[in-house]
């Protein structure tokens, strides 16, 4: 049957890429919920919080403020927790609750900008969907409100949109992508969201080209080309030097690919620069039809992956280790990617 | 601006338990679920939540039927504690979440379920969220309905954070559905059974001594309920020791249907109410409990503990296996010093806030889930221990313990094993907890 997951949990839904896009960002985040999304994506989505604070909080909603639709209530909790933190802009990210009581987030926005005086965002995200769709949508919000200047564009500086934990499975991801890009010529590198605070989305326009390292990050660069003309590359991402080991000795191989969609790319262009390989790219997430390759595909269901795997068409598998759980009777090779979206596990 | 929220016993108590201040009252700001407070903040991210315990039926299996967001975690989580194989979702899409059409599909999806697992389960849980609490799902009627499809029995558990400080949070629903299963079975004068938790409490418990001593010869805990069958035998007991509020509500659905009656006994820290508590009890059940040498026991580890550390300064957290208030009432008893609690003040403490407040005015107390907590700092307090594993977030530098294992302390012997834990934390040793 559709929909139903045996062996996996689901993954890291829409308001988990949301909030992982704006965590360092110096805003005051509320998620609209009554706690427990809240808790999933702090104490499981989010791992830098445990060694990095932000101010992300529950809207605490109850039973009778979802029924009675009290978004003065909210807005007035939202100037509360405003007024004792320090915070540039506010967020409002969307869960089930407000998506089965059809919430009209255009209006909260409002009401949070005249009662907090500060600019506010928000993301109609509703639970059902994954994380680079939360990711993207807060991408788009960011540059659209905050990124309006011309600036001057300065040479050899490179902004990188995509980059989340949820993407790279490692806290160090933005340091790793600087270094990766520095040694290709890149000497003034952004990493938005990682490692760069809301000063650097202001000032985007400023970058003399964009780097997109998964696809979530694809529209907000198409907008910043429209709107300021900065060109954007993709596929351009660092493999960890554990994976890149693995990836000898696969010559006329048969692969397949699961991951998000930018890493999975670039690891077939790595692997096809070293040798000859039959390689497919499959992903759970967004599969962008400019970075889509003939036979590329997406999936949507536990039983569709393990029977794919059961028919013995791949030769070698490379993904996140969680996978194995739904594929027992597959007998070829498995190359570990981990994929914190996917598992909630780091790169060791 | 950074002024983290505080108030002191004295201040607290003067106001009074009508007048609570709006930054001590989770309903009424923001919440902040810091690392602090993860387990009972959301207990679906760490800990003992909702669908930990609807898994405690031996030979469980549960459904979770929510957006993927609700059941992000489970079971990697479940991993840590074997639970994994035991949970199955059913995602629900924008359609589902609007029209409710995802209930129709639920029959089948527990037949898929059963046919998956490599023992057929006792029982299926159905775990529903938010979203069935705003579409108003009769999720009895589904059961039944899915029940009469697959032949064995299927289970709401409403994990409705909605409804989190309503008259049925969803921490007392749980335990309610997880003892419905029970049938009325002709009584045993010999048999009880200890509610409240969803994990054993300490096997060392004078409570198992004192009731075996009183001719109970079967007490039962679901916890330690080995199959199916055993758990079903809940339902001879003569009656049922309620050790957590939380179970008040299933203790009153067993006694209406089952006919189980229920005694309502507290975990404290301060032993004389302990030893007043067995007193009432027993004066209740018609037995006299002989606890003397368990009371002698706990004393003198206390006595040992503060013997040694006299001079130290806690603070207490929620997130361990006490009231915050009373076990801080019960220190500064004992002659220890509490400079900060961090805890729930509420109809159900003001009592012990009350006591703290005129012999330890100025300990002051905070609340864990204020936004105003990011800014903690450890450096404006004056406590060198603590106990809790939210005190040990904000006070990482001191020596303490978490106590907050999953195996219940209870009574005399939980007295005696804090101020042993205790003791050997603070002298520099290692805990086993």
């Amino acid at each position: 049957m559709n929909n139903l997951l045996k062996r996996l949990s689901p993954f890291a839904p829409d308001l988990s890429g949301a909030v992982s896009v704006l965590y360092e960002l110096g805003g005051l985040t509320v998620i609209c919920d009554a706690g427990g999304c809240t808790g999933n994506i702090c104490g499981f989505d989010e791992p830098r919080w445990f060694h990095k604070k932000s101010a992300i909080f529950s809207a605490g909603l109850r039973d009778i403020d979802a029924i009675l639709g009290r978004d003065d209530k909210l807005i007035e909790k939202l100037q509360d927790a405003a007024s004792k933190t320090n915070v540039d802009f506010t967020t409002l990210v969307g869960t089930p609750v407000p998506a089965v009581i059809a919430t009209d987030f255009k209006a909260l926005k409002r009401m949070a900008e005249k009662r907090t005086g500060l600019p506010s965002i928000t993301i109609e995200t509703t639970g059902t969907r994954y994380y680079d769709e939360g990711a993207e949508q807060a991408y788009l919000e960011l540059f659209k409100t905050f990124s309006v200047e011309q600036l001057p564009v300065k040479k050899g500086s490179a902004g990188v949109i995509g980059a989340t934990p949820l993407d790279f499975s490692n806290l160090e991801a933005e340091k790793n992508i600087t270094v990766y890009l520095e040694n290709r010529g890149w000497k003034n590198t952004t990493c938005y969201g990682m490692g760069s605070g809301l000063e650097f989305i202001k000032k985007a326009s400023a970058v003399e080209k964009n780097i997109v390292v998964s696809p979530s990050g694809l529209k907000a660069a198409e907008y910043l080309k429209e709107k300021f003309g900065t060109p954007y590359i993709t596929n351009i991402i660092p493999i960890p030097e554990s994976l890149q080991k693995e990836l000898y000795e696969l010559k006329g191989k048969k692969i397949l690919i699961i991951h998000q969609q930018v890493a999975a790319n670039s690891v077939r262009d790595l692997i096809l620069k070293k040798t000859e390989a039959d390689i497919t790219v499959a992903s759970w997430f967004m599969l962008k039809e400019s970075l889509m390759q003939e036979h590329d595909f997406r999936l949507t269901e536990e039983d569709q992956l393990k029977g794919i795997l059961e028919s013995g068409d791949y030769d070698v598998v490379i993904g996140d280790e969680i996978f194995r759980r739904v594929m027992k009777k597959y007998n070829g090779r498995f190359i570990d990617f981990p994929h914190f979206a996917v598992s909630g596990r780091l790169e060791k | 601006m950074n002024n983290v929220y505080s108030i002191t016993a004295k201040q607290l108590a003067a106001l009074g338990q009508d007048n609570i201040p709006a930054e001590l009252q989770s309903s009424a700001h923001m919440i902040y679920s810091s690392p602090a407070t993860l387990a009972f903040n959301s207990p679906g991210a760490q800990g003992f939540g909702v669908k930990r315990a609807g898994l405690s039926i031996p030979g469980s299996v549960m459904l979770l039927a929510a957006p993927a967001c609700c059941g992000r975690n489970t079971t990697l989580a479940g991993g840590k504690e074997g639970d994994s194989d035991k949970f199955f979702y059913m995602l629900m899409d924008e359609t589902d979440i609007v029209t409710g059409r995802h209930l129709s599909k639920i029959p089948e999806a527990v037949k898929e379920v059963c046919e998956a697992c490599e023992q057929p389960p006792s029982v299926v849980m159905i775990c529903i969220t938010c979203v069935d609490a705003l579409l108003g799902t009769d999720m009895e009627r589904v059961c039944r309905k899915a029940s009469a499809f697959v032949g064995i029995p299927v289970l709401p558990c409403y994990m409705y954070a909605l409804t989190r400080e309503g008259r049925l949070p969803p921490m007392a629903a749980v335990r309610k559905s997880i003892y419905s299963l029970l049938e009325p079975t002709p009584k045993k004068p010999t048999s009880v059974n200890l509610l409240g938790y969803f994990s054993p409490i300490d096997d060392e418990c004078e409570l198992y001594t004192m009731l075996k001593k009183a001719g109970v010869t079967q007490i039962r805990e679901i916890s330690r309920c080995e199959n199916f069958n055993e758990y079903m035998k809940m339902s001879e007991a003569n009656f049922n020791l309620i050790l957590n509020q939380e179970a008040r509500y299933a203790a009153q659905d067993m006694a209406d249907r089952l006919e189980i009656p229920g005694i309502e006994l507290n975990r404290m820290y301060q032993i004389d109410k302990i030893q007043t508590q067995y007193k009432l009890f027993g004066e209740a059940a018609g037995i006299k409990f002989d606890d003397q040498k368990y009371y002698d026991e706990a004393l003198s580890a206390i006595e040992e503990c503060y013997k040694k550390h006299s001079n130290r300064i806690f603070a207490v957290g929620e997130w361990v296996n006490a009231d915050p208030f009373e076990l801080s009432l019960a220190l500064i008893r004992y002659g220890f010093s509490v400079s900060d609690i961090y805890g729930t003040a509420g109809e159900i403490n003001f009592a012990y806030i009350k006591k703290i407040s005129d012999i330890s005015p100025e300990t002051r107390i905070y609340s864990n889930l204020s936004p105003t907590m990011l800014y903690h700092s450890a450096e404006n307090s004056d406590a060198d221990a603590f106990i809790g594993q939210d005190a040990a977030y904000y006070h990482s530098e001191c020596p303490g313990i978490y106590w907050n294992e999953e195996r219940q302390p209870f009574g005399y012997s939980g007295v005696k094993r804090l101020f042993t834990s205790l003791n050997t934390a603070l002298s520099g040793g290692i805990i086993n907890e």
